[in-house]
Formats: structure tokens, C-alpha cells, sequence
């Protein structure tokens, strides 16, 4: 044995002092599919953790170096007995084992110590990298914030992308859903968000905490590693409940993450939180609820589907100064099925949030991506906390964007439109060019703005439709080159004064020039 | 169902009712209600009652070795008069896994005061 072990025995023997443990106590009567029948624990409560003491009448030495503890989570209280959910590996259970009482909420370490760092749903580390040492226990279900204790939404959150920073913008604090069917880039606009998170100071920077839930590993550690080679893990904490996970760690996933970010937010910081997704979160509260044995209601789901949802995304607010004003953003998923918005889920999950950010398969096989139907999609509370810059080059867009999807069927004749209706069009289809982004490339809100300003005033008006793109990396890049003062005082200002409108005009006119070529509609 | 005629009839006889007397005049609501084939399920779930019952009132004093039964007793003294009940009411159990020490369990409580448990919580705070 290692000699450091063996003087840590010493010294662990030579302060010991006899004592005896004491608690209450039940015996497993039934067990299966990941849920417990308990007889006793009379003094138990609701999200109680308990111990299943599987070391009973087992010799020393077979205990010695046992897996660690097995956990469960009380979810039902009885007239004679609790039932609990199993918190790791079911075999381990067997009837008649007795289960000790701990009088603890469930609770998951936070602190500084996360950031960079991917956690199980209880939040024990699962990188490799070893455990934690100096952390803050979080209690996982606690009340959310209060209505004296809560501040108006007014910081901007920017998410680095075109569509949203413009015309959906989000406020530090707000709760903005992004829904749309499978694979159409729902979690790539979440993660771009965190990604953007880095052009942000470092003292305004939220903590990004992004929970995965029911994913695939291959899914969660791919996001992993494009967090660490974009420099965001640095600032981020992964909270993963993979599909393998029992179903209870999946509905527990997104509450141990909220617990993670109010640690965050209670000392005045800024976090921003991903559920990735929430419709999983409630396939695997169906199924424990059921297990459970409590009464099905629309398409299976218990009759507090809601409830688990709404307490969750309420504990997303921003606090008050005498509170620390801190805040926590949350950016649920939820995937539809077929685009189908009305289901049951759904429908409760747009009802909770600020707003929704809709995403539309036809827009993604068209290659317009992000693929935001802008005219679905809502903020309800971000607009207050949008820049003035932005405000003043986003203003018209929303208005002009949905005007040319009334007109966009009449394309096909275009020959026969009068000149007015032809420009919109010409006009819509470049900014919708303009709107389009690759994925993992957000974009600082300054440019945004230049950019948006540059759409507005026409500058891609004598560019081809399929060069638009090119062109406006093009100008970005010249942007950042040449003008990096004009892009700075937007920054600092977040106005968009006439001296910087005229830099920017200049700045047009002057890569205009130089790049005649691109500016010749074929 | 029979669950709940188990109950009733559980409940009869601990509020004080002669079996007997309990056992016919459940036979009597059954005869009534045109039930009695429930009979044999209800005499099963009554044994489950009997047996949870029995198992949350027993109370076992486990020890690792035979001769430390007295000491065990001893040490339980003051837990037992917490917990209102009488030494010859505990049952003794020889578990030589505890190492030394004793170990208390029933009524819904466990009191730990093992070797084994002392043992392994140095053994883990060591190799933490």
C-alpha cells in the first residue's frame, strides 16, 4: 500500500473516537424498473435522499473498496410506506434490503471549481479529471425567486446570431424556447450562443451551463470538444443525463443544473442555462410517473407535466440589486414532431417562456440556416433590453422580411410585378442571404450591426443573390481590418451616432470601390 | 379489494375485537355482499399485514461474538428507554461481519455502533 495511505490511516485512528450512527430505517418491499417499494421510513419527506445499505451481512474485506453508495430519491409518500426512485444501478436493489433515511434534500455541489467541467445529474464529475474539493452544496428543488426580489429584463444577451440579436433579441434573465422538429439546428443555435459568450468581457460573461438530457453520448461529447476547441468550456459546465442514464437522472438533469447556475446567480453573476431538451425531460417523468403508479392524464404524462416545467423555468430570472443582481437565462429545446406545435408539450412549454424561437424544416432543406421562421418566432420581453444601435438597424426588418414571404409565391412571375413589388422581393431574398450563418461562427453584435446597417441602406442591392453571402464575409472581414475603431465605438456606445453612420457610409463606399466586380447584378 | 377487507379486519382485532368474532362477522359482510370466494386472497394479504407488523414492532441487538451480548445490552440501555421499549423484548443475533461493536435495528430505526462501520468510514476518508 502507498506509504501517503498508510500515515493517513495513522492519523484517521489516532483522532478516532468511538461513536454510534443513528437513522431511520425501511425495508425494501418490491423493486423494478428503477423504482422502489418501501415499508417504514415513517419520518420520510418528498425529495428525500436515502441510502441502500447493500454492506449488511457482508464480511469487511468484500466491503472494502465496494462501489460507493447507492442513492434513491423519495417521489412518493404513502400511508404505509414511500416509493423512491432508484439514483444509479437497479441490480443493486433486492427486496428486504433495509434503506437508510439521510433527512437530505437532494442536493449537487457548485462553485468555481465546475466551470470547464462535465457532471452527472447529481453532480459528481464524470470527465476523468477528478473530484471536486471546495464546492457549495446546491439544493436541487428549491422555490424560485420571489416578485419583490426580481428585476425587470433590460441587459441584452447576446447570442451572436443575425436573426436573433435582431429581430428576436434576449434579455439576461428571460426564458426563450427554441423549438422546431429533429435535426434542423436547434442545438447548434444554443451552442453558438455559448460560443458567442466569449466576445463578452470576462466580468460581464455569463457562466454557460448546458444540460443534456436523453442525448446521445457520441451527441454530448462532440458538443464537448467543439466547446473546448472554441475556448467556451473554459466558462461552461456540462450537466449530462444520456439516453443510458435511468430515467430518473434525466428528469433530474435539468433541476441539478439550475441549482448549479443559482450558486452563480445568487452571488451576483450572470448564467446562462440550456435544456437540451425538455421534451425528453418529460418522456422520462411520463415513465417514472407511471412506474410511480400515478394517474396518466393527456398522452400519458401526469397531471403536474406542467408544474415540473414551470417551476423549473421560473427559477430563470434576474434578481434585484439588494438580491446581487445576478441572472439566469434559460434557453429550454423542445422537438416537435412533424412541426406539430400544438401537442401537449409543447403548447405548455411556450405558455411558461418569454417567447419562442421557431425553427422550420422546410427553411433548413431550402439551406436557410439558421433556419428562424422569423415571423412565428417572438421575444416578448427582449426588445427592452435590445441595444439602441441594433434597435435602430433591426427596426424595419421584421416587417420587411414577413412582406416579402407574402410576396415570395409571386416570384415565379416576376416578369409581371410592378417595380415596387420586384424591389422587395430582390430586396427580401438578399436579406434573407444576409440572415443566413454557418454554424459554430457567431458574430460579435457590432458587426451585426454594421452589417444590418449595410442591408438596410441597400449596399447589397447590385450583388448577386448567390454571392451575397461571400460579399458580406468579405465587407465583415474588411470591417475588422480597417474600421476596427467604428466597430469599437458601437461596442462601447451600443448607439449607432450620425458619426458612426457616416464611418460606416464611408467604409461602404470605399470597399465598394475596391471590389467593383462583386457589385454587378447578373 | 382484499387488500382493504385484510385492513379492516387487522384494525378489528388490534382495536381489541376477539379474532373469532372479527373472523365471522367478515365472513357475514362477505356472505352479503355475495364475496366470500375473496376468502383465501384476504387470509393472504392479512399474513402480509401480520408480517409487516411483526416486522416493523421486532427489535434485533446484533453483535459480532456471542460474549458480547452483555456489553451490547448494556450499551443499548438508555436508546431502548428512548425508544419505549423493554430489554426482553429485543431479539439477539450473532453477525460476525459487524467485527466488534453492536448494531441496533427495528421500530424503524437503526443504530450503528459497529467495528465495521468505523473501519470502513477511516478506510474511505483515507483513500478519498
Amino acid at each position: 500500500m502507498d506509504s501517503s495511505v498508510v500515515q493517513k490511516i495513522v492519523k484517521e485512528i489516532e483522532k478516532f473516537t468511538p461513536s454510534h450512527e443513528s437513522a431511520h430505517v425501511g425495508r425494501v418491499t418490491a423493486v423494478g424498473d428503477g423504482v422502489v417499494a418501501i415499508d417504514g421510513l415513517s419520518k420520510a419527506v418528498m425529495s428525500e435522499i436515502i441510502i441502500f445499505e447493500e454492506g449488511k451481512g457482508k464480511k469487511l474485506a468484500d466491503s472494502l473498496g465496494a462501489q460507493r453508495e447507492l442513492y434513491g430519491l423519495i417521489l412518493n409518500l404513502e400511508e404505509d410506506g414511500v416509493r423512491a426512485t432508484i439514483l444509479g444501478d437497479t441490480s443493486r436493489v433486492s427486496e428486504g434490503m433495509t434503506v437508510k433515511s439521510t433527512g437530505k434534500i437532494l442536493s449537487v455541489p457548485s462553485g468555481e471549481e465546475l466551470l470547464g467541467r462535465v457532471v452527472n445529474a447529481l453532480g459528481e464529475p464524470i470527465d476523468g479529471k477528478g473530484p471536486f474539493k471546495n464546492t457549495t452544496m446546491m439544493p436541487v428543488e428549491r422555490q424560485a425567486a420571489g416578485v419583490i426580489d426580481r428585476k425587470s429584463v433590460t441587459v441584452p444577451l447576446q447570442t451572436g446570431i443575425k436573426a436573433i440579436d435582431s429581430m428576436i433579441p434576449i434579455g439576461r434573465g428571460q426564458r426563450e424556447l427554441i423549438i422546431g422538429d429533429r435535426s434542423i439546428g436547434k442545438t447548434t443555435v444554443a451552442i453558438d450562443t455559448i460560443i458567442n459568450q466569449r466576445n463578452e468581457p470576462k466580468e460581464k460573461r455569463p457562466i454557460c451551463i448546458y444540460v443534456a438530457i436523453g442525448q446521445k453520448e457520441s451527441k454530448t461529447a462532440r458538443i464537448v470538444e467543439q466547446l473546448r476547441r472554441e475556448r467556451a468550456l473554459e466558462y461552461t459546465i456540462v450537466v449530462d443525463a444520456p439516453a443510458s442514464a435511468p430515467a430518473a437522472l434525466q428528469f433530474l438533469a435539468p433541476f441539478s443544473g439550475v441549482a448549479i447556475g443559482e450558486y452563480f446567480m445568487d452571488a451576483g453573476r450572470d448564467v446562462l442555462i440550456i435544456y437540451d431538451d425538455l421534451s425528453k425531460q418529460a418522456v422520462a417523468y411520463r415513465e417514472l410517473s407511471l412506474l410511480l403508479r400515478r394517474p396518466p392524464g393527456r398522452e400519458a404524462y401526469p397531471g403536474d407535466i406542467f408544474y415540473l416545467h414551470s417551476r423549473l423555468l421560473e427559477r430563470a430570472c434576474r434578481l434585484n440589486e439588494e438580491k446581487g443582481g445576478g441572472s439566469i437565462t434559460a434557453l429550454p429545446i423542445i422537438e416537435t414532431q412533424e412541426g406539430d406545435v400544438s401537442a401537449y408539450i409543447p403548447t405548455n412549454v411556450i405558455s411558461i417562456t418569454d417567447g419562442q424561437i421557431f425553427l422550420i424544416a422546410e427553411l433548413f432543406n431550402k439551406g436557410v440556416r439558421p433556419a428562424i421562421d422569423v415571423g412565428i418566432s417572438v421575444s416578448r420581453v427582449g426588445s427592452s433590453a435590445q441595444t439602441k444601435a441594433m434597435k435602430s438597424v433591426a427596426g424595419g426588418l421584421k416587417l420587411e422580411l414577413a412582406q416579402f414571404r407574402e410576396l415570395e409565391a409571386f416570384m415565379q412571375f416576376a416578369q409581371d410585378l410592378d417595380k415596387v413589388t420586384a424591389d422587395r422581393i430582390a430586396s427580401g431574398v438578399r436579406m434573407v442571404e444576409v440572415l443566413k450563418q454557418k454554424n459554430g461562427a457567431p458574430i460579435p453584435v457590432e458587426m451585426q450591426v454594421a452589417i444590418l446597417y449595410a442591408a438596410g441602406n441597400k449596399f447589397f442591392a447590385d450583388v448577386a443573390v448567390n454571392k451575397v453571402t461571400a460579399v458580406e464575409a468579405q465587407l465583415a472581414e474588411y470591417l475588422d481590418g480597417q474600421h476596427a475603431k467604428t466597430l469599437a465605438e458601437i461596442k462601447k456606445s451600443g448607439q449607432l451616432s450620425d458619426d458612426t453612420k457616416k464611418a460606416l457610409n464611408k467604409a461602404m463606399e470605399e470597399f465598394q470601390l475596391a471590389h467593383k466586380e462583386l457589385f454587378a447584378t447578373d | 379489494m382484499e387488500t382493504a377487507y385484510a385492513q379492516a379486519l387487522w384494525q378489528m382485532i388490534q382495536s381489541g375485537t376477539a379474532p373469532k368474532k372479527a373472523l365471522s362477522a367478515l365472513h357475514e359482510v362477505l356472505a352479503l355482499r355475495g364475496r366470500t370466494a375473496l376468502m383465501p386472497r384476504i387470509a393472504r394479504a392479512f399474513a402480509r399485514i401480520a408480517a409487516r407488523d411483526q416486522a416493523r414492532s421486532g427489535i434485533v441487538l446484533s453483535v459480532a461474538q456471542k460474549k458480547d451480548e452483555k456489553l451490547g445490552l448494556k450499551a443499548i440501555k438508555d436508546i431502548l428507554k428512548e425508544m419505549s421499549v423493554k430489554a426482553d423484548e429485543v431479539a439477539l443475533n450473532v453477525d460476525e461481519s459487524l467485527v466488534g461493536g453492536w448494531r441496533l435495528e427495528g421500530r424503524g430505526r437503526l443504530v450503528d455502533a459497529s467495528w465495521k462501520k468505523d473501519l470502513l468510514s477511516i478506510y474511505n476518508r483515507s483513500i478519498a
